[in-house]
């Protein structure tokens, strides 16, 4: 298990980077605070003129919004970081140290870096969601919290994938590093039920890009939507995306270094 | 003749906050911020005629491109008058910058993406230039830097020497009367710093511009410059020839001849610089030059004497070598 | 003046052979930004659907409209940014612009409105997709499509005197982008980008008159979506000839006060 302890390494010195910008934490706070008052601003236009959407009620789609904020939590402050490195790293030519240190080099790239102060987003999720809870005399039921958090994770990993097999692809395309500004785009379609789209479109959110499986799982799972099926599907590619994100790593890998594939 | 280049009394001070190192200093700093006062240039003067090319010498952080940045209106003086070509720099008129040029080693304005006839064409018009006296101009320039096939190419695709000489032609498209170079030959291979010396002083012939130019590299001063600015710690350290230059500030000559003999104690003739073979080379001090010469030639059998001054970097290393304190 | 024009020609020209040279980059960065509209219309249509097929207003074939129009005024409304008149100030671009015998704001505006035709040209194919797959409702009169095409060159203009202002802050301050962000955040609801004006309540709709923010963005998508009179469409034009003018008169006297810090300081 070297290959963890550096990992967790990495982290640490990572972590500690961070607590050396306090200024960042401020300026996070006030970007968390606005980007939660245009959602609620757009939340409240919708719910002056109608009081359900797509069969999803006000505290429901509250609730639906806290999974979004926290999932964005958890993607910018752990996986898009990496992966930008990672893109850059692609196209100077420096993954040297990648094929070198005795570990896992997917493993390696994928934790280096921490935006610790992106953890603020992750907290008014949280928040965010207890509200909804409340609004919407929430029943605890184990099936409704273990579901949450499985999907919580299955839905991290799951943008993790779609993230690493685009980064990926810079072995080969250079110009990858504007896919960032295009998953922003994506994901933010996430904030609502995929429920709400048409058919085409939540077929190309939930294959092409897992958005919609990473919050809508979850939040199905918080208002007691959540089928088994659901579940199981969720499973299934998660597994999926994971195998395939990693076998294009590894032929990336190879052709960076030149051996044959 | 009056100057066309004029300042007196110039001077850049800048207020900086220091603070010291530590726990304690840091606290107190926020409390109170101590400013301390940074003379980038403190009070120089001088006069350039028009055509003359003259070389601005300094070293880093003496305050040399601060003095261009306020000749070209980019910086307000503190204290002190500047007048270029009758102009008040710092007011910036259209027809002042009209006239003028500032041509810095590592800023580009060319397009990157584009041949260089594109961007040339941009400036015809930022600086209005007629379009037939434009053409002219710019052919001009084109063969005298031998640029015929280069000019259709990328910037991007055209090396570091070929960028700078693109850079150049496009900054004095419009003729300026003033040329403000800024290390102009900074980081170019030896080939490439010479094309662009003779190009200046063939620019400097045809139109009769006149040229401040600051330099690391002495191989452009020796080149182009008869006079020379030296600038050191915000102030003017020497305004003249630069044969003066050399004469007042190298303490030592050089001498060198061959000889069969080695073993001599050369301690009692001067410093020894070099050995080659039979061929010596003694530094001694500039006084006892030729009493030391008539010893070398009445002791032993040297022959193919020569006594040259000491070499143009030493004596600017001297030169830059003095101290603040000491200085007027 | 000839010769201003003829800066503006030659300036243009060079940034439209630029911008050809990255027809990817920029399809690129278009299609990242469609994203936000559909997602808005999508949204929105499923409220209308819901409420019997029209919500303020708007069925969704005219969220449609509005949304798909919202492109292309989005992309008149991308100008150099605050951010990237702190990063040029340290970097020097601006000594380099401030040594030419014209003021550096000339070459903004003409370097980005270069830039906007081969943007414009770029949408026509992004708009024809877009419609194909939403149908929008959308027959403007000749004159609104006249009114329109005037209307996204003066939104251009005002949103490039608003961020040059904005920009020009850091002459003085560097630590700023909580002002950029809270201003963008105002932006965002009070221009029409985030829902058609006519959803908001009355008193967000009476407080956007006195922001510049709607004639840069709502007002031109109206222009040609809506069903404006003609008076209406004229008294919009106005208005927005008004804040480009104030917008001239605000940046001139501020740029004059910056550039004597900036002279004074040092870049």
């Amino acid at each position: 298990m070297h290959g963890l302890r550096l990992a967790f390494n990495y982290l640490r010195i990572g972590v500690l980077n961070e607590f050396q910008y306090r200024a960042n934490f401020y300026i996070q706070i006030l970007q968390t605070f606005i980007a939660l008052a245009t959602g609620l601003i757009g939340l409240n236009l919708v719910f002056s003129q109608t009081d359900q959407l797509g069969g999803w009620s006000k505290p429901e789609l509250l609730a639906v919004m806290g999974v979004f904020i926290t999932m964005g939590g958890v993607i910018r402050s752990a996986i898009q970081p990496n992966m930008e490195r990672l893109m850059e790293e692609i196209r100077e030519g420096k993954l040297d140290f990648a094929l070198t240190k005795p570990a896992d080099a997917q493993l390696l790239v994928s934790v280096r870096e921490f935006r610790f102060w992106q953890l603020v987003d992750v907290l008014t999720g949280m928040v965010v969601m207890g509200v909804a809870l409340a609004q919407m005399n929430w029943v605890i039921t184990a099936w409704s919290v273990a579901g949450f958090f499985t999907a919580i994770v299955m839905g991290a990993v799951m943008i993790y994938c779609f993230w690493l097999v685009i980064t990926t692809t810079a072995f080969w395309f250079v110009r990858v590093h504007e896919i960032a500004n295009l998953f922003e785009g994506l994901y933010a379609a996430g904030r609502w039920p995929i429920d709400i789209y048409p058919n085409w479109l939540r077929i190309g959110l939930t294959f092409l890009v897992p958005v919609a499986f990473a919050v809508t799982v979850p939040a199905e799972a918080l208002t007691g939507r959540l089928t088994f099926q659901s579940w199981l599907g969720a499973f299934a590619l998660t597994i999926f995306l994971f195998i395939m994100a990693r076998s294009i790593w590894k032929i990336g890998l190879k052709s960076y270094s030149g051996a044959s594939a | 003749m009056s100057s066309v280049i004029s300042i007196s009394k110039l001077a850049k001070h800048y207020e900086v906050p220091e603070r010291e190192a530590g726990l304690k200093a840091a606290a107190m700093g926020l409390i109170k911020r101590r400013y301390k006062t940074v003379k980038a240039v403190d009070g120089i003067s001088f006069e350039i005629q028009p055509g003359e090319v003259v070389g601005f010498l300094g070293p880093n952080g003496a305050g040399k491109t601060t003095t261009l940045k306020m000749l070209s209106g980019l910086l307000h003086p503190t204290s002190g008058s500047t007048s270029v070509l009758g102009f008040e720099p710092a007011k910036r008129s259209h027809d002042f910058l009209r006239q003028i040029t500032l041509v810095m080693g590592n800023r580009n304005q060319l397009s990157w993406d584009l041949p260089a006839l594109d961007s040339f064409d941009l400036q015809r018009a930022i600086y209005s230039i007629p379009m037939d006296e434009f053409k002219r101009t710019r052919d001009e320039f084109i063969e005298l830097l031998e640029l015929k096939e280069l000019v259709q190419k990328p910037i991007r695709n055209l090396s570091l020497g070929e960028r700078m000489k693109m850079e150049i032609v496009g900054a004095l498209l419009h003729k300026p009367k003033i040329l403000f170079l800024d290390e102009p030959t900074l980081g170019l291979d030896v080939t490439m710093q010479k094309r662009i010396r003779t190009f200046v002083a063939e620019y400097n012939k045809r139109y009769g511009a006149t040229v401040l130019l600051t330099s690391h590299y002495m191989a452009d001063v020796e080149a182009l410059c008869k006079r020379v600015v030296v600038i050191h710690h915000g102030r003017l350290l020497f305004d003249g020839e630069l044969s003066a230059l050399v004469e007042k500030f190298s303490a030592f000559k050089t001498v060198g001849f061959t000889i069969n003999n080695a073993s001599v104690d050369w301690t009692q003739y001067g410093e020894v610089i070099s050995t080659d073979g039979a061929r010596m080379v003694l530094r001694v001090p500039k006084e006892k030059t030729s009493a030391i010469t008539t010893r070398l030639l009445n002791d032993l059998a040297v022959e193919d004497l020569t006594v040259e001054a000491a070499p143009i970097e030493d004596v600017i290393e001297s030169v830059f070598a003095v101290k603040e304190e000491t200085m007027e | 003046m000839k010769r201003y024009f003829d800066y503006y020609r030659a300036t243009m020209k060079l940034s439209v052979l630029e911008q050809l040279q990255y027809p990817v980059a920029n399809y690129f960065y278009m299609i990242g930004m469609i994203a936000e509209p559909v997602i808005y219309m999508v949204v929105w249509s499923a409220v209308a659907r819901q409420q019997g097929g029209m919500v303020g207003g708007y069925t969704p074939g005219a969220f449609a409209a509005y949304y798909i129009v919202w492109t292309l005024v989005r992309n008149m409304n991308i100008v150099f940014t605050p951010y990237g008149w702190e990063w040029r100030i340290r970097e020097g671009q601006l000594s380099m612009s401030l040594l030419r015998p014209i003021h550096p704001l000339h070459g903004d505006v003409a370097y980005f409105a270069g830039w906007k035709v081969v943007v414009i040209l770029l949408w026509l194919p992004l708009a024809f997709v877009l419609s194909l797959i939403f149908k929008p409702e959308l027959n403007p009169t000749l004159l609104q499509g006249v009114v329109f095409f005037f209307a996204i060159w003066m939104a251009y203009l005002i949103r490039t005197m608003t961020l040059s202002l904005l920009g020009m802050v850091t002459f003085w301050t560097t630590r700023v982008s909580a002002l950029f962000e809270l201003y963008f955040a105002a932006e965002l609801i009070l221009s029409g980008r985030l829902v058609p004006l006519s959803l908001m309540p009355d008193w967000v709709q009476k407080l956007a008159w006195f922001f510049p923010f709607r004639w840069a963005f709502g007002f031109p998508i109206e222009a040609l979506v809506g069903n404006m009179s003609t008076s209406d469409l004229l008294t919009g034009l106005g208005m927005q000839l008004a804040w480009i003018l104030f917008g001239v008169i605000s940046v001139s006297l501020i740029w004059k006060v910056a550039i004597r810090r900036f002279s004074a300081v040092g870049g």
